[in-house]
């Protein structure tokens, strides 16, 4: 276990590295990095100048990568294009991002796991038509979409929830939010769970616990769900990582002030340091939460972790 | 009579139509007696098993008639939970592949001993020390250690001596084993089968015992029935049936064993395939490979005729079969 | 999927490798390989995978209707005209916002523009985006995936690193970041970038079934009777691992078209004058209390479309599973 645990961390290692330096390359290359720094004007060629090589923008790209590198495993994430910090702006972003998505994590489990099992052991009756097509309709329909939408049924014509959330974003203002977050995995998670209920349903297992005798809870909970969640927990681990990634949509529409707010705003205003550094952590997350659900399909299988 | 099936009928209800997988089957075992249930797959007689322990799956399959009496109760007109209390207490199965049967993410421990938690009421750690006791029993090594360990740290024929603890756990009155070793090697076999044989005669159990292998049959069974296409066609002691089989298919079936004072002789095959169960041939269900066949074979389904007081053939020319 | 997400193989691609199916029903196992209710005989040619799968596809409403949805927005997106009269940049100020009225079915948007015909012209540029960029991902994605899973070894190594670091990307992320800076208003910056970040996923899955086919007894055969690679790649290989492709491309064709409205909405994918559904939506969005309809009209064509390819994907993969029914 051990070993695999150091196999993976250093698996990690290269992807981690590729994925920053594409970002990197792509904000490098395609944008112009002091193009923010001067405010809205365009800086004169002398504070150019200056502004280049106090970045160390002369120097060749692998070169800026490295340093930024550098920097940033010492906690220096660089300047933000206000003058604030980068680590700062992190600071208050990343709360509220993990706010929202702890929120839709709870849906994906409470509400995709429910209704995965009950279609799962009802396959072929309406719950499981009805619920199936419920949730090719929510794959399908964009999260920007449903977002606008929702916001426009409960905020606007209902007058249930606040239409944007105020800049605290307290758990309460982020249920609509997450709930639209987790729209498309939750959908996932519900057809994942399904099929893999369906599955291991049939499995040489199941018809042993019920030749067993044990009555029909105790198959289900504890011989069908234990191995059938095996897939879906790992799902949902992954997800993870993209939902933070995903959240700049749904931050857009509620217009909530978390990493994806940042993030854009970063991007509008061309400032690399702000882009990088949280696509940066953004990367680290998502490394660490498929690690994480790595060793807990060890956990959960047995088989891996003999193996 | 300890279990006695009377005229049992299954059908599965497919995309493509239904399947009649069960037609009319009677048989039954005594206490302490070896029923053999022969036949190609297909055949019905794992459907038969399933319909007597209550694990069918329904839908797509259905009991459209017939009674299975188990201690003198017709098990198909009780409820559910009534059902499940005697699965796993009064009688139980053992399944052919047990690496899939055993449950992947639980001890063998866990897996004996929630036998004695759900059906007794024991607390777990009585439970895990009448696990080990059962492991003890199929003569598991180092059952102690062993407990904890998950089905796939076991080799075949240990993971199949589990499947048979875990059956006799609650020492029940019938068995019913479909396959147990088919899928062993074969020096496995020979002492798996042994095994179960003695413990069945150590507990007076009666024991079903599905197989397509006739040489399991001879050593251990005590009566055969030969089922195909749904239906018994040949029941018997099992040394007449090895005698000289009354049926043209047990023939067949006897006549595609290799034997050693054969050498070079080309080896017998019954010609064609098995029937369509969703398009079962009338008259006798096996006229299109029958080398007996004529045409009362295909008009008219023959019933099981009684050869003998404890024999019965479903030919209509079972003299002729049994003169040959 | 405008999150970009990979799919969990189990739910789409049918890669299961799920407990054995066989209740020990082994009736209901050999009907299935025996010749069927119609009197077909052993003789006959047995039934191959395609047109087993077309047989089912012909009797699915839900592969019949999507079917018709995806016909009726090609034949719009190539002639627009048919079913329109106006232009969509013909627009009128003095309109803006207002509702439903004769000859403009769907109202005006907040610029004054024929929403109907903006819905309408909107399907060309969706339809073109997710065919274009889908066929890219394909060719790319497969001929990689295949390689990789072909000849194994250190390409493979190679290849499965280079995908890690795409997954690892958030890809709304990416095309922020990549396409903020573009000015091009015509659709193949949108194109190129889903191609970029889109081809692992097909990759994977292509080296996944050309890893299964491969392990075939008949393809080991052919192996070591000398067959070249290229024939067996093209003859033996390629035609059992094309289904998986086929349907993962299928699905990912309606999840592009998604990201590519996503980007547009905001305001990275393609930009006015282009006529596109995630523009007209993200325009439509500040007035979304006084002129509703400017943004449920492309909004409900948009989940129409993406619904429609989905469907279609879902429809084949059951047709082509039979393990799953």
């Amino acid at each position: 276990m051990g070993r695999y645990v150091v196999r993976r961390l250093l698996q990690m290692i290269p992807v981690f590295i590729g994925a920053t330096l594409l970002i990197f390359l792509m904000v490098n290359v395609m944008g112009d990095p002091i193009a923010g720094l001067c405010g809205e004007r365009q800086c004169d060629p002398a504070t150019a100048a200056r502004l280049e090589q106090e970045f160390g923008l002369d120097k060749p790209v692998w070169q800026q990568y490295a340093t930024y590198m550098g920097n940033v495993f010492t906690g220096d994430f660089g300047t933000a294009f206000n003058g604030q910090e980068v680590t700062e702006l992190m600071s208050t972003a990343f709360p509220v991002t993990i706010r929202l998505t702890l929120i839709a994590i709870l849906f994906e489990i409470v509400i995709g796991v429910t209704l995965g099992v009950v279609t799962g052991l009802r396959r072929g009756r309406p719950v499981d038509t009805g619920v199936l097509l419920l949730t090719l309709v929510v794959i399908s329909v964009p999260t920007f979409v449903t977002g606008l939408l929702l916001q426009l049924l409960l905020g606007v014509k209902w007058g249930w929830i606040r239409p944007s959330v105020s800049s605290e974003a307290p758990f309460d203002e982020l249920i609509l939010p997450g709930l639209v977050l987790a729209s498309v995995s939750l959908a996932y998670v519900t057809r994942l769970t399904r099929t893999s209920i369906a599955e291991n349903r049939r499995s040489d297992y199941v018809r042993t616990a019920i030749a067993k005798g044990l009555p029909r809870h105790r198959v289900v909970v504890r011989h069908l769900l234990r191995n059938s969640l095996i897939p879906v927990i790992t799902f949902i681990g992954a997800d993870i990582g993209f939902l933070m990634g995903g959240a700049i949509v749904t931050e857009r529409i509620f217009n909530i002030h978390g990493v994806g707010y940042q993030l854009y705003q970063g991007i509008l205003r061309q400032n690399t340091q702000t882009v990088v550094g949280f696509v940066t952590v953004l990367v680290l997350v998502f490394l660490v939460a498929n690690l994480i659900v790595d060793l807990l399909y060890a956990v959960l299988d047995p088989r891996i972790r003999y193996a | 009579m300890l279990l006695e099936v009377r005229d049992l009928h299954v059908e599965f209800h497919t995309r493509d139509g239904v399947a009649r997988a069960v037609n009319g089957v009677s048989y039954g075992v005594d206490a302490g007696e070896t029923l053999a249930v022969l036949g190609e797959s297909g055949s019905g007689k794992s459907v038969t098993a399933q319909a007597i322990m209550g694990i069918l799956d329904i839908p797509p399959g259905r009991i459209t008639g017939g009674e299975v009496v188990f201690q003198g109760r017709d098990l198909l007109k009780l409820r559910e939970d009534e059902r499940r209390r005697i699965r796993g207490a009064e009688m139980a199965m053992i399944f052919q592949d047990a690496l899939s049967s055993l449950n992947p993410v639980l001890t063998v421990g866990d897996q004996l001993g929630e036998m004695f938690t759900v059906h007794r009421g024991m607390s777990r750690k009585e439970a895990r020390a009448r696990a080990i006791e059962l492991m003890d029993r199929v003569r598991i090594p180092a059952a102690r250690e062993r407990v904890r360990q998950y089905p796939h740290q076991f080799s075949g024929g240990m993971r199949q001596r589990i499947m048979i603890a875990m059956a006799l756990a609650l020492e029940p009155a019938l068995i019913i084993a479909d396959e147990p070793t088919t899928a062993l090697d074969v020096t496995v076999q020979a002492q798996v089968m042994e095994l179960l044989a003695e413990l069945q005669r150590e507990y007076h159990m009666g024991l079903i015992l599905i197989t397509h292998d006739l040489g399991v049959v001879a050593d251990v069974a005590d009566r055969i029935a030969v089922m195909y296409a749904g239906r018994i066609v040949e029941s018997a002691p099992v040394h007449d049936i090895y005698k000289a089989p009354a049926h043209p298919y047990t023939r067949g079936l006897l006549d595609s064993i290799p034997r050693l004072d054969q050498k070079g002789q080309e080896l017998y095959a019954i010609r064609g395939l098995p029937p369509n169960l969703m398009n079962i041939p009338p008259g006798c269900a096996f006229h299109p490979r029958c080398p007996l066949a004529r045409d009362v074979c295909r008009s008219d389904e023959p019933p099981l005729y009684e050869v003998s007081p404890t024999r019965g053939s479903a030919c209509h020319f079972w003299r002729e079969c049994l003169d040959e | 999927m405008p999150d970009g997400r990979h799919e969990p193989e189990q739910a789409i691609a049918g890669t299961g490798m799920g407990g054995t199916m066989d209740l020990g029903v082994d009736e209901a196992e050999t009907l299935e390989k025996r010749p069927g209710p119609d009197g077909t005989g052993p003789g006959d040619r047995p039934r191959s995978l395609w047109s087993d799968a077309w047989r089912d596809l012909r009797r699915d409403p839900v592969f019949i209707v999507s079917a018709l949805v995806i016909l009726f927005l090609v034949l719009i997106s190539l002639w627009p005209s048919a079913i329109t009269s106006g232009s969509p940049l013909t627009c009128d100020l003095s309109k803006a916002q207002q509702g439903s009225q004769s000859g403009h079915p769907f109202g005006f948007d907040g610029q004054g523009c024929d929403v109907y015909t903006r819905t309408v012209y909107g399907a060309r540029t969706s339809v073109a985006v997710g065919v274009l960029a889908t066929l890219g991902v394909s060719v790319l994605g497969s001929v990689l995936g295949a390689l990789a899973g072909y000849f194994g070894g250190v390409w493979d190594s190679v290849l499965s690193r280079i995908t890690d670091v795409f997954f690892a990307i958030p890809v709304v992320l990416g095309g922020l970041v990549l396409l903020s800076v573009i000015t091009s208003n015509t659709i193949w910056p949108v194109i190129g970038f889903i191609v970029l970040l889109g081809w692992p996923q097909l990759s994977r899955i292509a080296r996944g079934s050309v890893i299964t086919a491969k392990q075939n007894d008949y393809v080991q055969a052919a192996r070591a009777l000398g067959a070249s690679h290229s024939r067996l790649v093209l003859r033996h290989i390629a035609p059992n691992a094309v289904a998986p492709v086929i349907v993962v491309a299928t699905i990912a064709l309606g999840t592009y078209i998604s990201l590519e409205a996503t980007l547009s909405y905001l305001g990275v994918g393609l930009k006015p004058p282009s006529v596109s559904w995630g523009i007209d939506i993200s325009a439509a969005s500040p007035y979304i209390r006084n002129a509703p309809h400017a943004l449920l009209w492309p909004s409900g064509a948009l989940a129409l479309t993406v619904l429609a390819f989905i469907m279609l994907g879902d429809a084949v993969r059951d047709a082509l599973d039979p393990k799953l029914r």
